[in-house]
């Protein structure tokens, strides 16, 4: 039986500062062979420590085709976060994982794939984005829709453009609020739907973003053709151990952290529809 | 199975026995009058006077032994990470109830699916339970209705026991049933304790069950229950109802027998510091709360439905039995005066 409880201890190789409050760190564990058996898919997810202060969950925004380096984005948005966005490179911080079902790229060969986010929702299909574009060969068309609320909000912004020139992708951006040098679109990010086919009836949708997004997306993803099963979703839920047992993010009898964090809209339609999974 | 006899003028002897070789904890009355699952020493000649196997009510559940309230899952110095999950080792629940029991093999699987939490299950494993069946049930008591006593039943199978020996008290000595194998090596070890059952002790022990049983005040239908709960949608304002009267103590969650919910913490002074994992209780509104201040269930109807469904319905369909064991404690801990027994009536009747 392993000791799923102890975290591994990482040094931090790189910070990248996305927006305002949000940084990327690339991280390599300190123990080899560790760092060896460590495989994971794109959207699961890791407990990221910093000892003495706390642990938390945090999506695992690289793809293993990368390299032997872990990626993540965290926003400061507590006290653990706080924290971490003080650190610098060469410090280390603790990891234990990978947890969580990943996006099921496999199940997207040859079809169109369709990357759907809203603000630090698009760390998560990063990793994805990256493996797809990797074989590029194995997919239909590329569509990233991303929006966030300000120009500045947006995170990888250094690789959304490379994104954009890979063969058959486009890259589409909005924002709510646009500043001077802002040229694109203006709105949520279903506005997006006037600026590029997204009739599709046998595509794969890979949504992020804050839960009062899920809704207006899903919706309408649904009416231009979508099915349900090849809708998937990454939730967010408040989570403590990982693995299924300290019970913080259980929806209905489902665990996020074990059944999810990404769920097709077919098994989300089954949640209780009181623990608002979706607006 | 053949069963046997313990004189109660034994016990005492049996357990500064066994506490010789086995952690062994016992219903143990403390100084304060408080009745508590304790540890009893080798050769401890104090706390051998106070064992209560006849206590009618533990305010604790004895899951504190396999599941503590506070737990260290490791300590750190520096930036050193220093183990502290112990070994499996045996230990002996000697005199727990019927429905603790249960709430103990209902923990065991759970902490056993997907991943295996080895801080629990390395306590919880070599456990073995002694149970003493309830001559005379609290009026609080529903366990007949979940089928968690006033006494268990031999499964019929030595490997899948839900008690490794179970005690009916006759009077002057006990009748001891044989559950598992592991209760039959503990028999043929402590052999001078025991004698053979007559087949008048074993009539004497069927007629005390049965009237134990038939003195239950609360029945449910528990089928109709979790078929209620499962197919239908109970409706919010029951809930809603229940929320305001609940003042979200958490203490309902704290004594229940399968409830295992936990916080992980860090604590630190200097460069010295442990993590440690704590229970928790999903009526709490911090229990889901993210740190952007975002919480899905901040509504107390909410977290209410969740308490109660999670038991009668989630549970159901994890892991194919009610989570609730009838022992009445959230109840009787109640400072509002709600328990599981009454909500489910609110929901029949409703």
């Amino acid at each position: 039986m392993r000791n799923e409880y102890i975290p591994r201890p990482a040094i931090i190789k790189s910070i990248k500062i996305e927006t305002p409050d949000t940084k990327t760190y690339r991280v390599i564990f300190k123990d080899k062979i560790f760092a060896r058996h460590f495989n994971y898919k794109p959207g699961q997810f890791i407990q990221v420590s910093i000892l003495g202060i706390g642990e938390c969950p945090i999506s695992i925004a690289s793809s293993p085709t990368q390299g032997r380096f872990l990626e993540f984005t965290v926003r400061a948005a507590g006290r653990l976060t706080r924290l971490i966005h003080q650190l610098n490179a060469g410090d280390r911080i603790y990891i234990r994982g990978p947890y969580g079902n990943p996006f099921p790229l496999n199940r997207a060969k040859n079809k169109d794939l369709y990357f759907i986010a809203g603000g630090i929702g698009l760390p998560p299909l990063r990793g994805v984005i990256v493996s797809a574009l990797k074989k590029r060969a194995n997919f239909g068309k590329i569509r990233i829709l991303y929006g966030a609320k300000t120009p500045d909000e947006l995170c990888f912004r250094d690789e959304l453009d490379s994104w954009n020139r890979a063969p058959d992708t486009e890259v589409l951006l909005t924002v709510d609020k646009p500043d001077k040098n802002w040229k694109g679109n203006v709105g949520v990010v279903t506005t997006l739907w006037n600026k590029t086919n997204m009739n599709n009836s046998s595509g794969i949708a890979f949504v992020c973003g804050p839960p009062i997004m899920f809704k207006f997306v899903v919706d309408k993803l649904l009416a231009s053709g979508f099915k349900d099963k090849n809708i998937y979703l990454t939730l967010e839920r408040y989570m403590k151990c990982g693995i299924g047992k300290c019970g913080h993010c259980n929806i209905g009898e489902k665990f996020v952290c074990t059944d999810g964090p990404v769920f097709d809209y077919h098994s989300i339609k089954e949640l209780p529809v009181k623990e608002r999974v979706i607006f | 199975m053949k069963s046997h006899l313990l004189r109660k003028d034994m016990i005492k002897e049996l357990c500064l026995s066994v506490s010789a070789k086995w952690e062994l904890y016992l219903p143990i009355e403390d100084l304060a009058g408080e009745i508590q699952f304790t540890r009893l020493n080798k050769r401890d000649k104090i706390l051998i006077d106070r064992i209560r196997l006849d206590y009618k009510y533990l305010t604790i559940p004895p899951k504190v032994i396999v599941f503590p309230q506070l737990e260290s899952l490791f300590e750190f110095r520096g930036t050193k990470i220093i183990e502290t999950l112990k070994p499996r080792h045996k230990k002996i629940l000697f005199g727990i109830h019927p429905c603790d029991a249960k709430g103990i093999l209902f923990m065991n699987n759970f902490f056993k699916r997907d991943f295996k939490d080895i801080y629990y299950l390395n306590r919880a494993l070599d456990t073995l339970l002694i149970v003493v069946g309830c001559n005379n049930p609290l009026d609080t008591c529903f366990c007949s209705s979940v089928k968690t006593g006033p006494f268990l039943t031999y499964s019929g199978d030595k490997e899948a026991a839900d008690f490794d020996l179970q005690l009916t008290d006759l009077g002057k000595q006990y009748l001891v049933e044989i559950g598992s194998k592991r209760g039959e090596e503990f028999i043929s070890i402590y052999a001078k304790f025991f004698t053979k059952a007559s087949r008048g002790d074993v009539i004497l022990a069927r007629a005390i069950k049965h009237n134990a049983e038939k003195s239950i005040n609360i029945n449910i239908d528990i089928k109709e229950v979790i078929k209620r709960f499962c197919e239908d949608d109970i409706p919010q304002h029951i809930y809603d109802r229940i929320a305001q009267r609940c003042i979200y103590c958490g203490g309902c969650l704290y004594v229940c027998p399968t409830c295992s919910c936990f916080n992980i913490f860090d604590e630190k002074i200097d460069k010295y510091g442990k993590r440690y994992r704590n229970w928790d209780a999903c009526v709490f509104e911090g229990y889901t709360r993210q740190a952007s201040g975002y919480n899905p269930r901040k509504e107390k109807g909410i977290r209410a439905a969740r308490r109660y469904e999670h038991k009668l319905k989630y549970d159901y369909l994890t892991m194919g039995k009610s989570g609730c064991v009838g022992c009445g404690r959230c109840l009787v801990s109640c400072p509002v005066n709600i328990g599981m027994s009454q909500v489910i009536q609110e929901v029949l009747s409703a």
